[in-house]
Formats: C-alpha cells, sequence, structure tokens
C-alpha cells in the first residue's frame, strides 16, 4: 500500500464516518466539579427538628417503647 | 464511580442496622444479666438477620425506582416500616416473644405495651424511618456516590 493508497482511504473513511459535532462540553466543567463538592448540605428545616424532637419525647414519655423499636432496626 | 451501584446501594442500606447490632447484643446480655425477663436472644433473630438485609435490598429498591417516582430517600424510608411491623410482629409472635393479651401486647413476656400506644409507636417507627433514611442513608448514598 504506497501513500496515495493511504491517502484514499482516509479520505474514503472521513466521507463515511463524518464529524458527530459532540466535541465536548464548551465550558470547563471541573470547577463547577469542585463548587459542587465544597457545597456544605443545609440545616434540617424546623419540620424535621419537630419531628426528631417528638420522637425523644414520645421515648421519655413511654420508655417501653425503646426496646420495641431496637427490635424493629 | 460509575460501577456497581447497586452493590454501593446494597452497602448504604446496610450500614445502619449493622452498626446498631453490636449495641443491641451489649443491651441485650446486659438486660439478660439484670432482669429475669424472656427470651432475648430469640428476639436477636429479626434485627440480626433480616433486618439489615431489609434495609439494604430497601435501598436497591429506591436506586432503581428513584428515577421514575422522584420519591425522596425519606418518605422511601418510611414506607418501610408498613412492610417490617407486620412480619417482625408474626415472627415474634411465632418465637413466643410477643403476646397478645386481653389489655395490650406483651413484649418478651415482661414488657407490657398496651393498645391505646400501637397507633402512637407506629407513628414513631415512621418518623424514626424518615429521619434514618433522609440524614443517614441519603448521606452514605451521596458519599458512595448514588444520590
Amino acid at each position: 500500500m504506497n501513500t496515495h493508497d493511504e491517502d484514499r482511504i482516509k479520505h474514503l473513511l472521513k466521507q463515511a464516518m463524518p464529524p458527530t459535532g459532540d466535541t465536548g462540553p464548551e465550558r470547563d466543567l471541573w470547577p463547577a466539579m469542585l463548587q459542587r463538592l465544597d457545597v456544605q448540605p443545609g440545616a434540617p428545616p424546623w419540620f424535621d427538628w419537630a419531628l426528631a424532637g417528638g420522637l425523644a419525647v414520645f421515648a421519655i414519655v413511654f420508655p417501653a417503647s425503646i426496646p420495641v423499636f431496637l427490635y424493629y432496626l | 464511580m460509575n460501577t456497581h451501584p447497586f452493590l454501593r446501594a446494597f452497602l448504604a442500606g446496610a450500614f445502619v442496622p449493622t452498626l446498631i447490632l453490636p449495641l443491641l447484643l451489649l443491651g441485650s446480655i446486659l438486660i439478660r444479666l439484670k432482669f429475669p425477663i424472656g427470651p432475648v436472644e430469640r428476639g436477636l433473630i429479626f434485627p440480626m438477620a433480616l433486618v439489615p438485609s431489609l434495609w439494604a435490598l430497601w435501598n436497591m429498591l429506591w436506586l432503581y425506582s428513584h428515577t421514575r417516582t422522584h420519591l425522596a430517600i425519606g418518605s422511601h424510608g418510611a414506607i418501610l416500616p408498613l412492610l417490617l411491623m407486620p412480619c417482625g410482629a408474626v415472627l415474634a409472635r411465632r418465637l413466643g416473644i410477643l403476646a397478645i393479651g386481653a389489655n395490650g401486647i406483651v413484649w418478651f413476656q415482661s414488657l407490657h405495651v398496651s393498645y391505646a400506644l400501637v397507633a402512637p409507636m407506629f407513628l414513631a417507627a415512621l418518623v424514626a424511618y424518615y429521619l434514618g433514611w433522609k440524614y443517614i442513608v441519603g448521606f452514605l448514598n451521596r458519599v458512595l456516590g448514588i444520590a
């Protein structure tokens, strides 16, 4: 196979498989990834605090429920 | 981190009950030594053998389904007691650690729980599971890259 044949095959291959146009992201994604990794999760909403408080009060008022809870955990 | 997401979901789900198991075992030994109560050892079968696997499978189910259901992890976890509680009660009844009396349920042949407390306890279990799944399992899922 000479150089002419190689060039011809390259040309034919390029014709058969045109560029997809998907050349990757337009901007650098790494800073956004770092920013996302640095974000601390927000504080729990008041509703979850209220639920946790209610649960604690329930366990204090009805301590007999604690072994039953542990059985299901 | 795109490989084996279901294996990671299994591990994240099993984490919490597995961590609590030694404490549960220690607590049962101490209770057994201190108080003359019923068959505590039989009461460990459900939490030690079944609950960790059920948590793990439930987390795998969440991973499989949440792209379609968009159900938050806390809400998904809060559904689990609906399955666990009847299963646990049936097993406890079979093992002789739960007796149904006229005024309430007797656990471990000594712990009396009145019927009036059953519904609040069930609600409390839903709350505990909601919080546990939202904050602990959710955190583990994020750490393992599946949430």
